[in-house]
C-alpha cells in the first residue's frame, strides 16, 4: 500500500492514537513531582491556564496544518511546513519535526524495554520468582538503596558497554523484542497497526490505572500519619505562596507542553491522513482531554500518593528528587514491596507504563516513515526498512552508551526537551504569522463539530509565540553555556551531539532531494496554491 | 489533608473527567463525516 492511500479507519482512531502518543511516563511520573515540587493544588491553576491558552491551540494549529498538509499531498513536517511556511527556510527548519520523534525514539524504546522487563520480573514474581531486589524488612534507606543498585544493574547505567559484559545481558534482548514488536505495529500501516493498537491499549492502560487507583485509595493506614489521605494531601495541599514565584507557571506551561506532544511532530504527520470534512477541533480538544484524564485523574492520584503511604514524608524529598526514573524505578518497587498484593499491582503497574510507552514509542517512527517515503519515492517495505535501520543505530548507541544513562540523557535534553520548544515556536510563527491566523481559522473549522473560540486568536498570534520565544530566550541565555560546556567535559555526550548531528544532515539532504523531486511532480511546495486549486490544475494537467 | 486540599483535588478531576466525559460523549454521538453538511466558513466566523 502507497503512503499516499494509507488513512485512519475511524474517528475514534484517530483520537486515541494521538492520546496515545501523548500519554507516556510523564503522566504518571513526571507530573506528580511537577505538582508537588511547584504549590500542590495551587498548581493546578497555572496548570490548567497552560492547557487552555498553550497546549490545546498550538495542537489545534498543528492538527490544521497537518491536515492542509494532507490535501495537498504531503505528510512530513518539513514538506507540510514547507507549505504552511511558504519557502525553503520553514521546509528546512522542519526537519527538526522529524528529528524529534526519530531522536526521542532512539532512548525511548529502551525505556519501553525497562518497563517490560520489571512486568516480566512482578509476574514471576507472583509465582515466586525474585522479587525486584527490595528486602521488606531491612530499614526503608536500605530498601531503596537495593533498589536502585537493582535498577542501575538491569539498564546497564554503571559502565558503558557493562550490559554486554558477560554475555548479553536479559534486557537487551527485551529491547530487540520491543523493537521489533514497534516495527512491526507499525508495518502494519495507519489503520491495521497505529490505530488498531491504540483502540485496545488505550482502553486497557485505564483499566490498569483503575485497577491500581483503587488499590492506592484502599491501603491502610501505615502508622506514623502515614496515611492514603495525607498522601493526597502532599499532592494537593495548596501552597499559594508559590503562584507569586514565576518557576512555577513556566513549570506548568513545560509539563502541559512536553505531555501534550505539542511541537513533536506527530500530530501533523497524523493529521496529515484525514481527509478536508474530517473533524480536527473536538478530536483535538478530546485526544487533549485524554491526556488530561490519565496524567491528572490518574497520575495525579496514585504515584506520590502510594509513595508516601510507604514511605512517609522524611522519604519523599528522596522520592522525588530521583526525577521521574527515580520515582517509577526505584521509590516505586519499594513500595509494591510493601503493599498487599504488591507483586501484582507492581506488575500491573509497569504493564500500563508499557503501554503508555509504546502507543507513543510507535508514533515516534510513522514520521520517518512518511518522510522518507515521499522524500526518496522509497516503496513502503524500503522505507520501513531504512527506519529500522536507523532506529537501531540509535537505539544501539544508547543501549551500549548505558553508563550514567548519559546517551539517553543528551538525547533527552537537546532533542526531546529544547528542540521541542524550537519546534512549537516554528510551526506558531508559520501558522499564525506566515500563514495568517484567517486562513488557518478557515481550514480549522472544516467539517468542525466545535467552533474555536476567538480569543484563540489572540492567544495563537501573541501569546503562545511570546511564552516559546521567552522560553527559548531565557534557555539560551541561562543555561546554553552550562548544557555545552557539560558536552566538553564528557567524551561520550559530545560524540551523542555528533550522532544527532549526522542524523540531522541525512534528514537535511532527504529533504533537498525531496524538494526536487517534489517540484518534478509539479506539486505545490511552496504553498502558492490553495489545495482545491491543486486538483483543479491536476484535472487540466490530465485532460 | 487540607479541605482546600480536598476542595482543588474534586474540583480538578471534575474538570479532567467532566471534560473527558463531554468531549467523548460529542465525538460517539456525532454523525460519521461523511454525512456532515455544513458550510465551513458559517463556522469560520
Amino acid at each position: 500500500m502507497s503512503e499516499q492511500k494509507q488513512q485512519w479507519g475511524t474517528r475514534l482512531g484517530v483520537i486515541l492514537a494521538v492520546a496515545g502518543s501523548a500519554v507516556g511516563l510523564g503522566n504518571f511520573l513526571r507530573f506528580p513531582g511537577q505538582a508537588a515540587d511547584n504549590g500542590g493544588g495551587a498548581f493546578m491553576i497555572p496548570y490548567f491556564c497552560a492547557l487552555i491558552f498553550l497546549g490545546i491551540p498550538i495542537g489545534w494549529a498543528e492538527w490544521t496544518m497537518g491536515r492542509y498538509g494532507g490535501r495537498k499531498g504531503f505528510h512530513s513536517a518539513p514538506a507540510i511546513l514547507g507549505v504552511i511556511g511558504k519557502g525553503k527556510i520553514a521546509r528546512y527548519l522542519g526537519v527538526i519535526g522529524v528529528l524529534i520523534p526519530l531522536g526521542v525514539s532512539f532512548y525511548y524504546v529502551f525505556i519501553e524495554a525497562w518497563c517490560l522487563s520489571y512486568t516480566i520480573e512482578y509476574v514471576r514474581a507472583m509465582f515466586g520468582g525474585a522479587a525486584v531486589g527490595v528486602e521488606v524488612g531491612a530499614p526503608i534507606a536500605q530498601q531503596t538503596a537495593a533498589s536502585g543498585a537493582h535498577f542501575s544493574e538491569t539498564i546497564g547505567r554503571s559502565g558503558h558497554g557493562s550490559l554486554f559484559q558477560d554475555g548479553i545481558a536479559p534486557i537487551v534482548w527485551t529491547f530487540l523484542i520491543v523493537f521489533a514488536i514497534n516495527i512491526w505495529l507499525v508495518k502494519r500501516g495507519l489503520s491495521g497497526g497505529i490505530e488498531t493498537f491504540c483502540r485496545y491499549a488505550m482502553p486497557a492502560m485505564a483499566v490498569c490505572a483503575t485497577f491500581v487507583l483503587v488499590r492506592v485509595l484502599t491501603l491502610p493506614d501505615q502508622g506514623d500519619g502515614r496515611s492514603v489521605s495525607n498522601g493526597l494531601g502532599y499532592m494537593w495541599n495548596p501552597d499559594f505562596e508559590k503562584l507569586f514565584e514565576p518557576k512555577a507557571w513556566m513549570a506548568a506551561a513545560g509539563q502541559i507542553f512536553f505531555s501534550l506532544s505539542v511541537g513533536f511532530g506527530v500530530i501533523v504527520n497524523y493529521a496529515s491522513y484525514m481527509k478536508k470534512k474530517d473533524d480536527l477541533v473536538l478530536s483535538g480538544l478530546t485526544a487533549s482531554a485524554t491526556n488530561e484524564l490519565f496524567e491528572v485523574g490518574f497520575g495525579g492520584m496514585i504515584t506520590l500518593t502510594a509513595a508516601f503511604v510507604f514511605l512517609g514524608l522524611a522519604g519523599m524529598a528522596d522520592a522525588i528528587a530521583g526525577g521521574s526514573f527515580g520515582l517509577g524505578f526505584t521509590t516505586l518497587p519499594v513500595v509494591f514491596a510493601h503493599m498487599p498484593l504488591g507483586n501484582f499491582f507492581g506488575a500491573l503497574w509497569f504493564f500500563m507504563l508499557f503501554l503508555a510507552a509504546i502507543t507513543s514509542s510507535i508514533s515516534m517512527y510513522q514520521p520517518t516513515l512518511a518522510f522518507i517515503q515521499e522524500a526518496l519515492g522509497l516503496t513502503r517495505g524500503k522505507a520501513i526498512a531504512l527506519v529500522a535501520t536507523l532506529g537501531l543505530i540509535g537505539s544501539g548507541w544508547c543501549v551500549w552508551f548505558s553508563g550514567g544513562m548519559t546517551a539517553l540523557g543528551t538525547i533527552d535534553d537537546w532533542v526531546g526537551t529544547f528542540l521541542i520548544v524550537v519546534l512549537a515556536a516554528v510551526q506558531v510563527i508559520c501558522f499564525a504569522w506566515v500563514w495568517g491566523i484567517e486562513p488557518g481559522m478557515k481550514e480549522a473549522h472544516h467539517g468542525a463539530y466545535l467552533r474555536i473560540p476567538r480569543i484563540m486568536r489572540f492567544v495563537l498570534k501573541y501569546v503562545a509565540p511570546a511564552y516559546l520565544l521567552i522560553a527559548i530566550g531565557s534557555f539560551v541565555w541561562n543555561d546554553i553555556g552550562k548544557w555545552i560546556a557539560a558536552l566538553g567535559q564528557n567524551v561520550v555526550a559530545r560524540n551523542t551531539i555528533f550522532l544527532v548531528i549526522g542524523v540531522t544532515t541525512l534528514l537535511v539532504v532527504f529533504t533537498y532531494l525531496g524538494e526536487k523531486r517534489w517540484r518534478a511532480a509539479g506539486m505545490d511546495v511552496d504553498g502558492e496554491r490553495e489545495p482545491d486549486e491543486d486538483r483543479i490544475a491536476t484535472k487540466a494537467g490530465r485532460s | 489533608m487540607t479541605t482546600l486540599g480536598i476542595l482543588f483535588m474534586i474540583g480538578s478531576l471534575t474538570f479532567v473527567w467532566g471534560l473527558a466525559f463531554w468531549c467523548y460523549r460529542k465525538v460517539l454521538t456525532a454523525p460519521p463525516e461523511d454525512h456532515v453538511v455544513r458550510p465551513p466558513d458559517s463556522l469560520g466566523g
